[in-house]
Formats: structure tokens, sequence, C-alpha cells
């Protein structure tokens, strides 16, 4: 019996200690993603407005360096923009995008400023899509900064968090 | 034309058109389609198909008819998708391409632009609010040039300067394609040249990525996009070319860029709008430039008994 009770408390904990370190490492990939994302969008950047390389061109070369899992927005994009079927950059984008939300880290505003951008790829002169690039990246930065701000703040409340719950747990049942 | 030859051509465009456009098209058998030269798209206007002499018109039914109230008119959202669709989502590759009032989609086939013109300095920026495309279909004739040959060559181990003069749509740029095709390959009027395509307009070699979508000879080096003055110059510093060949001169400085390689020794055949001899002379740099005796045959067309009726051949030995 006394074995019994004491799996269920160290389930308990390190169920509830595991879901906090998962929710610490959560905020951290954030930051990393979306760091990964505002280099991809400089080195798409690149690809449009100096090599000036067409755009289904440009995302497959910019998921071949993404890290994962942007992989699959650029890529996703490309695809769909390659099959011709009168769908425009900002669609494919957008689709892409609902992809990369179940396999990514990223916030509800991380997302949106993603989904706000389709509209400008490709559809104007390098000069025009040289500020969108620049416009979009800064706005990455400020994401990246606040996601910053949330570990420093948030990561030791969610690690400790988690094995506190548990404690609590155990020694309400107990 | 082949009937696979005929589908080819058709799917290659369908594919740059908005789907709602192209599904139409599709209904269409593909021997209906025969001669097709144009396809026209306005906002807010019929959509159009030129063929041969005649035009037509496509109902919303997808069936070719000549009473305008049935037709289907474009949408504005149909030339959006198809201007996305043509310049691959990339407006920001083709800002030349723009510039110019065309873009090439693969297969050679030029796509003309009209919307609101933007100037910076006295020169055309770019054009936005597209108002209407036209998509000319290239085709290559192989052999359309042969009868010729023998005019052009006179048994010279190369070709003399030739300028084919013609009104649009007459066939002067399917010629000079099939021309440089045959004297880069080499044929029983002459033996084979190395020739330099001064391509503009991307028309003659039909390039689509720097690539030629033409078969314009195995001997041929294109410079594709490349202003025609300066392109003759580069061609033959650096191509050492036999024969150039180019369209549509007019420019003073194309009659210097002529004149230099006449000098050099190169034979140019060149192209030129007007509808016979008489009318190019009305022109002064045409009258300046025949007068220094650069071109030694002059061939003209028309579309009396279709594109490209040999109307006139004046040798000027």
């Amino acid at each position: 019996m006394f074995w019994l009770k004491s799996m269920g408390i160290a389930l308990v904990i390190a169920g509830c200690g595991g879901g906090g370190l998962i929710g610490a490492r959560r905020i951290e990939k954030r930051v990393e993603q979306l760091q990964a994302m505002r280099q991809a969008m400089g080195y798409l950047e690149k690809e449009i407005t100096y090599l000036q390389t067409p755009l289904p061109l440009a995302l497959e070369h910019t998921a071949r360096m993404a890290a994962s899992p942007l992989p699959c927005l650029f890529a996703g994009c490309a695809h769909t923009l390659s099959r011709r079927q009168g769908i425009s950059a900002e669609e494919a984008w957008q689709e892409a995008l609902i992809r990369l939300k179940a396999q990514a880290d990223l916030q509800p505003d991380d997302l949106q400023i993603l989904a706000t951008a389709a509209s400008q790829l490709g559809s104007s002169g390098i000069e025009q899509q040289k500020q969108y690039f620049v416009l979009l990246q800064e706005q990455l930065k400020i994401q990246e900064e606040k996601a910053r701000g949330q570990v420093a703040s948030e990561r030791k409340l969610w690690s400790y968090g988690g094995f506190i719950l548990g404690t609590t747990v155990v020694l309400f049942l107990l | 034309m082949g009937f696979d030859n005929q589908v080819r051509i058709l799917d290659a465009i369908i594919d740059y058109l908005a789907p709602q456009i192209g599904r139409l098209l599709k209904t269409i058998p593909p021997p209906h389609l025969d001669g097709l030269e144009e396809i026209r798209l306005r906002v807010g206007q019929p959509l159009l198909l030129n063929m041969g002499q005649q035009e037509y018109a496509l109902s919303r039914q997808g069936a070719l008819v000549k009473e305008l109230r049935q037709a289907y008119r474009v949408q504005a959202d149909d030339l959006y998708k198809t201007i996305l669709s043509i310049s691959d989502n990339s407006l920001y590759a083709f800002e030349e391409e723009i510039r110019r009032g065309y873009i090439t989609i693969p297969g050679g086939h030029r796509v003309g632009l009209a919307g609101q013109v933007v100037m910076e300095n006295e020169q055309i920026k770019t054009v936005k609010d597209f108002s209407s495309l036209s998509f000319r279909i290239a085709r290559q004739m192989k052999g359309c040039s042969q009868p010729l040959l023998e005019h052009i060559y006179r048994r010279q181990p190369c070709p003399l300067s030739t300028l084919i003069i013609s009104a649009p749509r007459c066939g002067k740029t399917t010629l000079l394609r099939d021309l440089a095709r045959n004297i880069a390959d080499g044929s029983p009027a002459g033996p084979a040249c190395t020739v330099s395509v001064i391509d503009e307009r991307s028309e003659l070699a039909g390039s689509y990525r720097g690539k030629a979508q033409m078969d314009v000879g195995c001997r041929t080096d294109v410079l594709d996009g490349c202003p025609k003055a300066l392109g003759m110059m580069m061609a033959i510093r650096a191509l050492g070319p036999q024969v150039i060949v180019t369209d549509e001169i007019g420019r003073q400085e194309d009659m210097e860029a002529l004149l230099e390689c006449s000098n050099a020794g190169v034979a140019v055949i060149a192209s030129l709008h007007a509808r016979d001899l008489e009318e190019a002379r009305r022109r002064p740099l045409i009258r300046q430039l025949l007068e220094t005796g650069v071109f030694q045959t002059m061939i003209t067309l028309s579309r009396r008994r279709g594109p490209g009726t040999l109307e006139e051949i004046v040798r000027w030995d």
C-alpha cells in the first residue's frame, strides 16, 4: 500500500512538474522560433530584392535554410504556388500559416503579424518589397524582445510552478 | 499546325490564365482554336480571340461566338489572377518587363500589358492598375524562310545583309526566327554561320529566364532583353558572329550600330515596321540608312494570303 501511495505521489508531482517544464520550454521555443523567422525573412528579402528570384523558388530556397518548424510555412506556400491553380501568394501564405500554427509555439499576435504581411508578398516592385521586409523584420524583432521578457519573467514560474502545483495536489490528497 | 502541338500551346497558355478563363478555353476542342494568334482580356469587356483575320468572342458557356452580347465579360479578378500567374506572384522580378509593357511566359508567348503608366524623370517607371492583357501566341513555322535563303545567300559563303519590311502581324518575327535557325544550322542554300540574335523584346528566341524557348539554331547566341544597338556592339566584341539577327530597328543608335556591323564585316538581318519600301523611305533615318548601302536585300511581307505573304524582294547588288 505504501509503495502504491509513493508511486501515486511521484506520478502526480512528475506529471505536474513535467507539464510546467514543457510550458517553460514552449516559452523559450517561441523566442527561438521568432528569431529563426526573422532570419528566414531576411534571407527571403535577399532572394527577392537582390537576386530577384521568382517567389515560389525564393520560398523554396528559404524553406531549405529555415530552422524547424518554419520550413512547413515556406515550403507549403511554395508548393501551393507552383501548382498554378490561380491561387495568389496571399492565399497560399495564409493556407501554409494554418499548418505552421499547428506545429509552432508562436502566439496569436506573432501569427497575426505574419498573416497581415501576406498581402504584400511579391505583389509590388523591389523598393516596396524592401520596405515591407524591413518593416516585417522590425515587427518580428519587437515580438522577439517581448518574448524574451516573457522568458525572463515566466520561465521560473512555469519550471518550479509545475512541481509546486504537484506537491500541493499531493498534500491536499493526503 | 499539328493537333498535338496545338494542344501543347494551349495547355501552356491556359496555365497562365485566371482559372475561370482557363476553364472556358478548355471546353473548346483544340482544332477549333487552330490559327489562334491572340487572346485579349480587357476588364469589363468581352473576352476576344483573334484567329487569323477572324475575331471571335468566348461565350459564358465556352463556345466561340461572333455575337458580343453572348460573350463572357472579363472580371477585374480574372485580370488580377492572370497578372499574378504570368509574373509567378513575383511582380518585383518583372519590373523591367513591366516597364517595357510585356512579360514573356514559357513557350515564348508574349503578354502585352496595359494600365496606368507611372512616369519618373520623363521615363516610364512602371505600369500599375492593369486594365487589359493581350496574349500573343508565339509559333515556330520551321521552313518558312526556305524559299528566301537563295536570295539572302546568293551563292556566297555567308548571307548578305537583309532588311525585312512589313506592317505588324505579317510574320516578320517568325521569318527572322526561321532565318536565324536555317543560317545557324546550315541549309542547301549556304553553309552554316555563327549567328547572334539580339532579342530586345524576347520575341525572336522567346527566352524565358535566359533560355531560348524557340529553336534558333545550334550556332546561335542569344542576347535576351538587350537593347539592339548595345547588343550588336556586344556581340561583335564578344561573340564573333558572322550574322546578327535583330527585330524592329528604327532608332538613331540602331543606325549607328548597323553601320558598325557593316564596317566590321558582319551581315545583319533585321526587320522594320512599314507597309512597303516607299513608306519606309519616308522616315528620314531609314532613308539615310538605306543610302549607306548597309543592306543588300530587302524583303516585303504582307497578310494578303495569310501572315508571311511574300510581296517583294529587292536586290541592291
